[in-house]
Order: structure tokens, then sequence, then C-alpha cells
């Protein structure tokens, strides 16, 4: 496991996801973990079991695969991961300001006072789930200096220092450790009343359809974070309450709260589409959903010069 | 018609020269007003397609103004082609502490504006602002903050004052809507 966090307003996230991508790992973010959560114990965690829960979750994934790991914390649930590569992100306080000074369109006094109080926020909530507000300075492998080193400099350097670390050569988390991981972890998240109800995995989807796969690519060189198809909502129920129709959008872009479904199909069927989107507006009215159609995606497709990537479907 | 025959491929004008100039003249009223009192702004230029619109603002505006410009590298599938949107061609003079306002000919996905001011705000400025000449919010993806704007335009692909097509087209006095038929030529 590999883990990239920082401090306020460093921008961890954005070399995580380049990092993820140049080591061919799954990238696990923040809101990725916030709805596994949410689907294998409960939408809300008491913070005294957060720190079991993340835990619990991260191990099974770990077991399965190398995963890059983005999310406030992390890295402080170091004992149960004895391999994993920690990386921190570090920027001068002026560095920082600046990115809260566009977040919030203010000024800079303005913009260093919402720094520190985030600041104290994550130190509160870190102390409440995991019992420390932060991790040494000792528990890193790795210190990266976003002022002087850009996003796919410092993601380079955490490749390198993966390759020297021979990430690729040792087990993943053994079944064994994760399996008896898992049992303690367990026993302990029953004394808070929290059972998992499922197992979500983070195997990658295939994209299905060819116009999908073009516009996660035009994401990726934006920068954009993106989850595909990472969430359903029930949109149907029966007189049993049962769910008989649910409406999966194709995109979740969390650092904007986000869904956009892509739309490149005959007209009858963008009919019943409209309508499952009509349904959901109503039923979640809190979920922002764009629908790209035909025109809007193929006027994407020639103003980035995507042509040559689309493939007949 | 204004403009005598259009050149082929153009539709139809959708904002004259002389509509262009006013809303400019306002535009850099508001940016003077907004600005008041500071020692000086900092106009950043995206090129290429800014070129034509920040000059005339810059002319438009009543506090002392500064001029840079940077460029950002395109989208290709081409071999050797950056897998990452990158600064093409940085800024000639660092940003810190200076009020900047970074000038754009048209926002519409939203994806350069956030690559560009993530980017910028990193840099220490005293404030980040954004005007932009044409500004197409039914195709934004990613919200971006625009303070100042010309005109809203439709879901049509325009061209003229700056904005091209493969090139051409960036010196027409007026913005036009290409023929659909010539947009995949």
């Amino acid at each position: 496991m590999l883990t990239v966090t920082g401090q306020v307003g460093c921008r961890a996230e954005e070399v995580a996801r380049i990092a993820a991508a140049r080591l061919g790992f799954p990238l696990v973010t923040e809101s990725r973990l916030e709805a596994a959560i949410a689907e294998e114990f409960a939408p809300a965690i008491p913070d005294k079991a957060y720190r079991d829960v993340l835990t619990s979750i991260l191990a099974r994934l770990a077991a399965e695969q190398h995963i890059v790991v983005s999310a406030d914390g992390v890295e402080l649930l170091t004992s149960h991961f004895p391999g994993a590569l920690r990386v921190l992100i570090v920027a001068p306080e002026r560095v920082r300001v600046g990115q809260i000074l566009l977040e919030q369109r203010c000024e800079r006094a303005d913009a260093a006072r919402q720094l520190k109080e985030r600041e104290t926020r994550r130190q509160q909530l870190r102390r409440r789930r995991f019992g420390r507000s932060a991790a040494p300075l000792e528990t890193f492998d790795l210190v990266l200096n976003a002022e002087s080193l850009d996003a796919e400099q410092m993601a380079a350097l955490i490749e390198r220092a993966v390759a020297l670390r021979g990430f690729h050569e040792p087990a993943l988390l053994s079944a064994e450790a994760e399996a008896q991981l898992q049992f303690q972890l367990r026993l302990r998240l029953a004394r808070h009343g929290i059972t998992p109800t499922g197992a979500p995995s983070l195997r990658q989807k295939m994209f299905a359809h060819p116009s999908e796969e073009i516009f996660a690519n035009l994401l990726d060189y934006y920068r954009i974070p993106w989850e595909y198809e990472p969430r359903s909502f029930p949109i149907e129920w029966d007189s049993q309450g049962r769910v008989t129709l649910a409406f999966t959008p194709d995109f979740y872009l969390p650092e904007v709260d986000l869904y956009v479904e892509l739309t490149t199909m005959k007209q009858s069927l963008v009919t019943k589409k409209n309508r499952k989107v009509k349904r959901l507006r109503e039923l979640y009215p809190g979920i922002q959903i764009q629908v790209f159609y035909q025109k809007d995606f193929e006027n994407l497709v020639f103003k980035y010069g995507l042509a040559e990537r689309l493939t007949p479907a | 018609m204004p403009h005598g025959e259009l050149p082929p491929g153009i539709e139809r004008v959708l904002f004259t020269e002389e509509q262009i100039a006013a809303r400019i003249r306002e535009v850099g009223g508001e940016i003077s007003e907004r600005f008041a009192g500071r020692p000086c702004l900092k106009l950043i230029g995206v090129l290429k397609g800014s070129v034509f619109f920040l000059t005339e603002l810059s002319r438009q505006i009543r506090i002392p103004v500064k001029i840079d410009f940077l460029a950002i590298s395109s989208f290709s599938s081409k071999p050797g082609a950056p897998g990452l949107v990158r600064i093409a061609k940085d800024l000639d003079d660092p940003i810190h502490d200076e009020d900047v306002l970074l000038v754009e000919d048209i926002v519409d996905t939203g994806f350069t504006l956030r690559y560009l001011l993530r980017t910028l705000a990193g840099r220490g400025p005293n404030s980040l602002a954004v005007c932009t000449f044409l500004d197409r919010t039914s195709k934004r993806i990613v919200q971006a903050p625009v303070d100042f704007r010309c005109f809203e335009i439709p879901d049509r692909f325009v061209i003229g004052y700056g904005l091209d097509h493969h090139q051409l087209y960036r010196n027409l006095p007026y913005v036009a809507v290409l023929k659909p038929d010539s947009q995949r030529s």
C-alpha cells in the first residue's frame, strides 16, 4: 500500500492520482472510501469506530492488489500495514493559502484565516477518529515540497521510490494476515453494534461504451478526479419495498460533487434515460447530475481532437 | 451586412465589431471599479486566443496594468504527446503578492480554467480573478469561477476575435458561427 497525504491545501490527491496512473495501481480516495464504508458497514460510522472500519476495508483491498490511498488520517494506521510506503506532501503557508484563495474567491488575509480554521477542524476530527491529530514526521518514508516540485515531478519521485523499495516484488498483505486482522477488527466493531453487510471491491470495471473511455481520458488529461459508476440509485420499488429499478450514472466527479451521464445512443433510448434522470432528480434533490447527449459529446470530441480515439462500437 | 460578404464556412455574425467594442468598454469599467485603489493589476493572457481581447481590454482599464502570457499544452493522442495538461509557455515574471486577472477567450467545460487557476493559486498572488470574452455556460462540466464576462454564447462553434478553427479566422474583427459542415473539414 502506498499512502499519499498532505497538509491542508497541498493537493495531495492530485499527486496520488498521477502516481497511481504511472504505477498502474488503483487509487482509493476519500470519497471512494466513504462509499465503501457506506456499502460495507453503514452510511454513518461513530468516530470511535472509524479507525477500525477504515483498517478493515484497506486490509481487504491491500490483500487483493497494490493500492494508492489518499485519504485523511490513513498514514496514522501504521501498525497494521508494515510494508506500506508513506508519502507526505508539504508546502509553505503562502502556497497553501493560494489554494484556499482560489476555492473561496477571497483575498489572502481571509484565505489565511480559513486555512487555519480548516487545519484546526482537521486536527480535531483526526483526534476523535484516530486518537491523535498528526503523525510524527518519522512516520513518513518520503516528504515532498509542493513549492519546488509540481504534481508530475512528485509523482515521478514516488514512482521511483516504489521501484527502489521493490514494491512490485513482495507479496501483498497475506490472506492469513488479513483474515486474522479482520477477525480482531470485527470483534471490536461488534462492540459498537457495527457489522458488515457487503464487501465492495475496487476491481476495475470495463467501460460499457468507447465514448466513456474517451471521456475518462479527457478527464485524466485535465487532472480531474473521476470514478466510474460508483453508485446506483434505486428509483422504483415494488409493493414490498424491494428495488425494481435503479439508475447508475456513468461518472462521478468527487471534486465538484457531480454525476455525469453520457448518452450516445438513439433517441428512443434517450427518452427512456431522460425519464430515469428526471426521477433521480425528484427522489434525490441533493444529487447534481449532468447529462451529455450525442451532440454534446460530438462537440467535445471535435473540440479536443479526440476523434481518432473513438473506435467503432 | 456590416462586414460585406462573409468568408466561406461562416454561417452568421454573432457579435459585430461595434458590439464587441462597446461591451469591452463596459467590462473594462467594471474591472477598473473592482480594483480601484490597487497599485497595479496584472493581466495574464492565455495564448493564443485571448491576445486580441486582452489587448483591447487593457486599453479600457483605468488603473495601471502589467501584462504577461502563458500557454498550455493541447490534448493529442499522437505518440509522444503529453498525457497530462501542462504549461507549455510559462509566465515571464512571478505573481507573488500581485492582484491577478486571468484573461480567457472562452470558457466552456471549465477544464482548462480549473487547471490554470489551480496552478496560479499556488504561486502566492494577492488575489486571483477571471475575465472571459465568451462564456458558454451550457457546456460547463467543472464549475469554474468567472468574475467578468463580455458575452454568454449559445451552444455553437464560434470563431473570430481570437478564436480559431484549425488556427484560421483569429483575425476576424467580429465573432461568427461556423457552419456545421465546415467544422468537420
